[in-house]
């Protein structure tokens, strides 16, 4: 079976994510890592990559929407949108912990947001996992 | 108290095709979803709405039990 545009634009929103903010954390650790812990030195680096995942979404729909005509989504789209994020929240609960952790180990507040950060996004990446999984499978 | 689902199987394949080989496209207009909820519900992947199960039945111009039937 074709995927539809829904299912096209999760897979796309899924790679721009691993790309953009995965490159993100690439560098963002390996700057922890060599001890820097100024905020301002990891600001410019978020930017560039919140622009690579929104280069690569703009890019992304409009090769789905050439390819296959957008349409609504539908009632099975709607159930695996909650569906997945249903699936998912217990994620950004735990990366909520483990700020609150680094807040309490009087960690320095870099890590803080950057733990923060790291739980929203693979808090999203496991709901468009999920979605996939609802697509493939059913449900 | 836990109940087990019910496994629910449909005739629209074979409905499609009696109707002068309708596509699941053609369908999927009529109905209001997309073509791959129509191939999703044949192939008892997805469960649909009352609503669209009863839309669906409409099309073939047959009582909703006898597209939609419990094996």
């Amino acid at each position: 079976m074709g995927a539809s545009f829904e299912e096209k634009s999760v897979w796309v929103q899924l790679i721009a994510i691993v790309i953009g903010l995965g490159a993100y954390f690439v560098l963002a650790g390996m700057q922890l890592a060599s001890g820097a812990y100024e905020i301002g030195s990891y600001v410019g680096l978020f930017i560039a990559g919140v622009v690579a995942l929104v280069a690569l979404m703009i890019a992304g729909h409009i090769l789905a929407a050439v390819r296959e005509q957008p349409e609504n989504a539908d009632e099975r789209d709607r159930q695996i949108r909650w569906r997945a994020s249903h699936g998912s929240g217990w994620v950004l609960g735990l990366g909520v912990i483990g700020a609150m952790a680094t807040i309490l180990l009087g960690l320095e507040r870099v890590w803080t947001l950057n733990l923060l950060l790291l739980a929203l996004a693979l808090s999203e990446c496991a709901a468009l996992a999920l979605k996939l999984f609802y697509y493939r499978r059913g449900f | 108290m836990a109940v087990e689902p019910l496994e629910i199987t449909n005739r629209i394949r074979e409905l499609r095709e009696s109707s002068g080989r309708m596509s699941q496209k053609a369908l999927a207009e009529r109905v209001g979803v997309s073509r791959q909820t129509i191939n999703a519900i044949e192939s008892a992947k997805y469960t649909p709405s009352l609503e669209v199960a009863l839309r669906i039945a409409r099309v073939f111009d047959e009582p909703v039990e006898s597209v939609f039937v419990c094996a």
